[in-house]
């Protein structure tokens, strides 16, 4: 017989996991299944970058266009917690400007709803997940309270970054994150214990200082009875004659099990979701379209302090004074944050980013205790041309690889190469040695846009699929446009937020 | 590529010998000491499962030219982690359009070493000096010379190159004897009581500060 739920969800990352614990609160029978493992962090997170890929989706994306994105380690997660196992915890809210850029500068789209609108998920994310950071804020609207914990201590690269932005006349921060900067209780999860500076944080956290989603809304959902079965592949969205979606079909090891639920949310990250939906022909021809990535140029420098890059909360720092600067040539903006890095990561884009191999690799990270980097992250505008479709290959499940196509606009080029004036700037005024530049985009956002306009879009603005009832996106597929902020927390907002709009139309 | 090494700031070189008494010390935790001892300890096996036994030979060499062990207090040898990874199909979540799957880039990439090493100077490439060998790579890097010649037409050899780089980068870097030559000690960071709840971890994180476990750099 067919195990019947209220609503399954598909994902556990930070999309899944708080809608979850939403509508497990609200008393629903609810299921979720997450396509990875369930870890235990004392045991079996390693401090060791190799030893932790395995919170990487590695099955095959393929990559073209003319700024190839990378998947894998850069923007991707499975397991118990999703992406956010290994997110750096950077967590800063976007502007209430950012959701309207079309209308304040007449490109890109805005969002059908805006910053006044998710506010108050802000607030109650970042009070439970215990986000460290300035009170108040430096820059954007007055908020209605102070972070829940101070910031985070800073690291040589934060100190860096602030002598070099202090001598440019660039304002600095510490930054928010979503580390414990003090032990920290939460009704439901129990206490957790505050950061040890561990710095391997685009890791797993092994004390659970790290509000991933496997120790925060994951053990909340739990305690409202929840139920999460990893190593469970959703391969189907089943559908009735009218098209209502019905439940889903997994496969659990080898063997397929069909679940029947009032309502399915999907919230597989924003290349698996639209990839179920191509595989299963639901959404509309804007599946997989307007795809934008983050500009996410480092600079990276050598100081002749030592600064030992593994430690501290790796993004230590903020600046949010390039978020309109005076003297753009480009719509929209970016933030600057400072940036520590691990080892076998550093190799790795040495290798690609300045082609060093032999004698001269094996000088270059003799000084790797003196690098330190800055970094932006910056809005990206949706493009027709930049999408996901299905390739004719199959991976290892028998399933047709996603083909990702990205080429950044003139918009992301003219907005990298202002940036990448800017943070030369504060590091030759910090006093960085042989600095070198890392071009990169962060995060795939926008491949099952929201919009008010069924004809433009592929859900509606509370994440509702407008061609299949009974199916909700929550992750950020969604998203209209790229905002120039790290996506987790408007992710967790948004989710909270579409748990609360479903909840609100069955009760009628 | 854009910024070419600059020559004014000598790398600091650090003392042999320190990491592996931190690796088995309550500093770095169980699951990261086993990672790192299983890495320290693996032997390579009797033969290569991806490639073929010469393909390999040349393999082995391109690789120690890419991040040779020298001074190490032994080997480290990415090629077998390399192939062994190429039999077992797995990979690292992505690869370029312009490319073909994972195994069949290396064997062409590999191939036309040996094809350039065989157009220049009638020998095979691990035959060859370790000058030649590596006027050959950088040729390979920049997709250029006999070795661009000797690939199919449209193979993208300088992605190619890329990620083969930086994969044995960071296989190489991942090792404790790579480790120990860079003066990393981010593994023990666990203070004093093996990560146990209220552990310490760093509690020196700024500018030149160091702990007691942390190597001290020779000033050369």
């Amino acid at each position: 017989m067919t195990e019947t739920f209220d609503a399954v969800v598909i994902g556990t990352g930070a999309g899944g996991a708080p809608l979850l614990a939403r509508l497990a609160a609200a008393g629903l029978h609810v299921v979720a299944l997450e396509a990875g493992t369930l870890w235990d962090p004392a045991a079996d997170f390693a401090t060791d970058e190799l030893d932790q890929d395995n919170l990487f989706w590695t099955d095959e994306r393929i990559s073209a266009g003319a700024d190839a994105l990378a998947f894998g380690a850069n923007n991707s997660g499975i397991g118990v917690g999703g992406s956010t196992l290994h997110y750096t915890a950077y967590t800063p809210r976007p502007q209430p400007d950012d959701f309207r850029l079309a209308d304040e500068f007449g490109v890109g789209v805005d969002w059908p709803f805006g910053y006044a609108e998710l506010e108050p998920y802000y607030d109650e994310a970042e009070a439970f997940m215990g986000v460290s950071g300035p009170s108040p804020y430096p820059w954007g609207p007055p908020r209605k309270a102070g972070y829940p914990l101070p910031p985070l201590p800073l690291n040589a690269a934060a100190q860096l970054m602030q002598r070099g932005a202090a001598a440019v006349g660039i304002k600095t921060s510490p930054a928010a994150n979503a580390a414990l900067s003090g032990r920290y209780y939460q009704a439901g999860v129990g206490w957790r214990a505050a950061c040890t500076n561990r710095g391997f944080c685009q890791a797993g956290c092994s004390t659970g200082a790290k509000a991933s989603m496997d120790v925060t809304y994951i053990p909340l959902a739990r305690s409202h009875g929840a139920e999460v079965r990893p190593e469970c592949f959703v391969t189907e969205i089943t559908r009735d004659s009218a098209g209502r979606a019905t439940g889903v079909v997994y496969v659990h090891d080898g063997a397929e099990t069909r679940l029947a639920a009032g309502a399915v949310f999907l919230c597989a990250g924003s290349v698996e979701t639209p990839r179920l939906l191509l595989l299963n022909g639901i959404g509309g021809p804007h599946v997989g379209r307007h795809l934008t990535a983050h500009p996410g140029l480092q600079i990276w420098g050598r100081f002749d302090e030592a600064t030992r890059p593994f430690k501290g909360i790796p993004g230590g720092l903020i600046s949010e004074d390039t978020h309109r600067p005076a003297d753009a040539d480009f719509a929209g903006g970016y933030l600057l944050q400072s940036i520590g890095v691990m080892p076998v990561t550093y190799a790795r884009q040495v290798a690609r980013g300045r082609g060093l191999w032999g004698e001269a690799l094996r000088d270059h990270m003799r000084g790797y205790g003196h690098v330190a980097g800055i970094n932006i992250l910056g809005d990206c505008l949706p493009t027709d041309t930049n999408r996901l479709v299905l390739s004719d290959e199959l991976d290892a499940r028998g399933l047709p690889k996603p083909h990702v196509t990205f080429e950044a606009g003139d918009n992301e080029r003219r907005m990298t190469a202002h940036a990448d004036r800017v943070m030369r700037q504060i590091w030759d005024a910090a006093g960085a040695r042989d600095v070198w530049a890392f071009p990169r985009h962060a995060h795939v956002i926008g491949t099952a846009r929201m919009g008010a306009d069924r004809d433009a879009s592929v859900v509606d603005p509370d994440g509702r699929v407008w061609d299949t009832p009974g199916l909700v996106v929550c992750d950020n597929s969604v998203f209209p446009s790229a905002l120039p902020v790290n996506p987790a927390l408007t992710i967790v907002a948004v989710a909270l937020r579409t748990a609360d709009r479903f909840l609100a139309r069955a009760r009628g | 590529m854009t910024d070419a090494p600059q020559a004014d700031a000598p790398a600091p070189r650090w003392p042999d010998g320190w990491a592996l008494p931190v690796i088995a010390s309550p500093a770095t935790t169980a699951p990261t000491r086993r990672a790192l001892l299983a890495r320290l300890d693996a032997t390579p096996p009797a033969a290569p499962r991806f490639f073929s036994a010469d393909a390999f030979e040349t393999f082995q060499a391109a690789c120690a030219r890419l991040v040779p062990a020298t001074g190490l207090a032994a080997p480290v040898d990415v090629a077998w982690a390399i192939d062994a990874r190429l039999a077992a199909g797995t990979g690292d979540g992505w690869r370029y359009a312009t490319l073909p799957p994972d195994g069949e880039a290396f064997r062409l990439g590999v191939a036309g070493l040996d094809a350039a090493a065989e157009a220049a100077h009638a020998e095979r490439f691990c035959d060859l000096s370790g000058a030649q060998q590596d006027a050959l790579l950088h040729d390979a890097q920049h997709a250029r010379g006999p070795f661009a010649a000797a690939l199919p037409a449209g193979f993208d050899a300088a992605h190619w190159f890329a990620d083969w780089l930086a994969e044995a980068a960071g296989l190489f870097y991942a090792h404790p004897l790579a480790q120990q030559d860079i003066g990393y000690a981010g593994f023990a960071d666990a203070g004093p009581t093996d990560g146990a709840p209220g552990a310490p971890g760093w509690t020196r994180i700024g500018l030149d500060e160091r702990e007691d476990r942390e190597p001290e750099p020779l000033i050369p």
